[in-house]
C-alpha cells in the first residue's frame, strides 16, 4: 500500500510581475518548494495573451503542510488588500511519499 | 513625404495587416515569446548601429543630449498628470501610472521613425539613439514618486484608505529603493546601452562584419515585429468603451504635446536637423510599453492596468505609427524652415 500525506495544494493565478513576491511569500512560510507555469486567459485587468510580458499571467503551485495554510493566506489577503490583483484558491492533495 | 506614402511603408503596412487580421478573427497567431524576441534583436540592432555612429561623435554633444532628455523625463510626466487630473476621469494614482508611460519611451516607435526617415532618404543625427536608451527610465521615478505624493493625500483625507495606506506603510522605502534599481537595470535599457557600447568601442572592421546582421534583416525583423504589435493593438479595442472618450482623448493629444517638447528641444535647444528633431520629437511623443507597465503593476498595484495598457499600446502607439510621425516629420521641417 503507498503512503500518501495529506496537505493542501494552493494555486494563485497572477500576473508575471508578481513572481518575486509570491516566491518571497513561500520561502518565508518554509514551503519546500513550488511550481510556476505560464498562462493566458482574462479578467478585470483585461485580457491576458501571454504574448508580451505585460500580457502574461502565471499559474503558481505550491503544496504545503496543513498547519503552514493560514500563515500562507494571511500572507496573499496582505497582498490583495493593497491591490495586488490575484485568484487563491485552495485545494485538498494526497502527496505520495517515498 | 505625404502621410499616404508613410502607409505605404511595408512596416506600418505590417502593423495594419496584424491590426485587421485581429478584427477580422483571423486564426493567425504568433508563437509565445516572438514578439520578445523580435524586440531584443531591434533593441541589439539599433544599439550596434548607433553606437558604432557614436563612437565617431562628440563627446559635449552627447553629454548635452543625455542632459535633455532626463529633463523630458522628468517634465513630461508632471504634465500628463496635471492633464489627466484635468480631465476628472481618473483618480490620482491612476492619473500617476498612466502619465509614467507617457514620459517614457516606445522603442518600436523609435525604430518606426527611423524605417520611416530611412525611406523618405532623411538623415538624422545618432544623438537621438542615446536620448531613447536615457529617457526609459527618469518617468518611472517620477511615476512613483506621484504615485506616492497622491497616496499621501489620499491618507490625509481619508485615514482609512487601506489599499493606498499600506503599500506606503509596509517596507515603502526598501520597495521604492527596489523599484529604482528595476527602473535602471531595466532588461531593454541594459540591452540598448549594452549594444551601444559595444558598438561605439569595437574595431570598425569588426563592426562591418555584423552589418548583414544588424542593417540587412533589419526590415524584415521590424516588419514581423509590428505585425504582432499591430495584433496587440487591436486586442485593445475592446477596452476602449471602458476608459471612456475624455482618455481616449488624452492618448492621441498627450502625443501632440510631448511632440512640441520634443520639437523644441532638438530643433532649438540642441539644433538637430530636420531629421534628428522629428525623433526627438517622436521620443517626447511615445509612451513606454514594455519598461514601465511592469514596475507601475508592482508599485501603483491600485491603477488599473487596463488603462494604462490600453492607452499607451491600444491608442497611441498606434496613432503614432500611421499619424504622428510623418506628422512630426511635417512640423520639424516647418519650425527648421522658421
Amino acid at each position: 500500500m503507498h503512503e500518501l500525506v495529506p496537505e493542501k495544494l494552493v494555486t494563485i493565478i497572477a500576473n508575471d510581475v508578481f513572481e518575486d513576491k509570491l516566491v518571497a511569500i513561500v520561502r518565508r512560510q518554509k514551503a519546500s518548494g513550488y511550481t510556476i507555469v505560464r498562462a493566458r486567459g482574462a479578467g478585470s485587468s483585461g485580457e491576458q495573451s501571454g504574448m508580451l510580458d505585460i500580457d502574461t499571467n502565471i499559474k503558481f503551485h505550491v503544496i504545503i503542510p496543513v498547519q503552514g495554510l493560514s500563515g500562507l493566506l494571511d500572507e496573499l489577503r496582505g497582498l490583495k488588500r493593497r491591490g495586488y490583483n490575484m485568484t487563491v484558491f485552495v485545494s485538498d492533495v494526497s502527496v505520495l511519499v517515498s | 513625404m505625404s502621410l499616404l506614402g508613410n502607409l505605404l511603408i511595408p512596416a506600418v503596412l505590417f502593423f495594419a495587416l496584424g491590426f485587421l487580421a485581429r478584427l477580422v478573427k483571423s486564426d493567425l497567431r504568433m508563437p509565445p515569446d516572438l514578439a520578445k524576441m523580435l524586440s531584443i534583436y531591434l533593441l541589439v540592432a539599433i544599439g550596434l548601429h548607433g553606437g558604432f555612429a557614436l563612437g565617431k561623435a562628440e563627446l559635449a554633444m552627447a553629454f548635452s543630449a543625455v542632459l535633455w532628455a532626463i529633463v523630458l523625463g522628468f517634465a513630461l510626466p508632471l504634465v500628463g498628470y496635471a492633464l489627466l487630473l484635468a480631465t476628472r476621469r481618473v483618480d490620482p494614482l491612476n492619473a500617476a501610472a498612466i502619465a509614467a508611460h507617457y514620459g517614457s519611451v516606445s522603442a518600436g516607435t523609435f525604430i518606426t521613425a527611423i524605417a520611416y526617415l530611412d525611406n523618405a532618404g532623411v538623415e538624422y543625427e545618432s544623438y537621438p539613439l542615446i536620448m531613447l536608451a536615457v529617457m526609459e527610465s527618469p518617468a518611472i521615478i517620477v511615476g512613483l514618486l506621484l504615485a506616492s505624493w497622491s497616496r499621501q493625500k489620499l491618507l490625509a483625507t481619508a485615514p482609512v484608505a487601506g489599499a493606498a495606506g499600506a503599500v506606503m506603510n509596509n517596507g515603502g522605502d526598501r520597495q521604492l529603493a527596489r523599484l529604482l534599481h528595476d527602473a535602471f537595470t531595466n532588461g531593454s535599457v541594459m540591452l540598448l546601452i549594452g549594444s551601444m557600447v559595444i558598438g561605439a568601442v569595437s574595431r570598425p572592421s569588426a563592426m562591418e562584419k555584423l552589418f548583414p546582421f544588424v542593417d540587412e534583416i533589419f526590415m524584415g525583423v521590424l516588419c514581423l515585429f509590428l505585425l504582432e504589435m499591430g495584433m496587440e493593438a487591436a486586442r485593445r479595442i475592446g477596452e476602449f468603451r471602458k476608459i471612456g472618450v475624455v482618455l481616449v482623448s488624452f492618448g492621441v493629444m498627450m502625443p501632440l504635446v510631448g511632440a512640441l517638447f520634443g520639437i523644441l528641444v532638438g530643433q532649438w535647444v540642441l539644433g538637430f536637423g530636420v531629421g534628428g528633431t522629428t525623433l526627438v520629437a517622436v521620443l517626447g511623443a511615445s509612451a513606454s510599453y514594455i519598461a514601465v507597465p511592469p514596475a507601475m503593476r508592482l508599485a501603483v498595484p491600485e491603477a488599473n492596468p487596463s488603462f494604462y495598457l490600453t492607452l499607451s499600446l491600444g491608442i497611441t502607439f498606434p496613432f503614432n505609427v500611421v499619424v504622428g510621425i510623418p506628422l512630426y516629420h511635417f512640423l520639424a521641417t516647418l519650425f527648421a524652415a522658421a
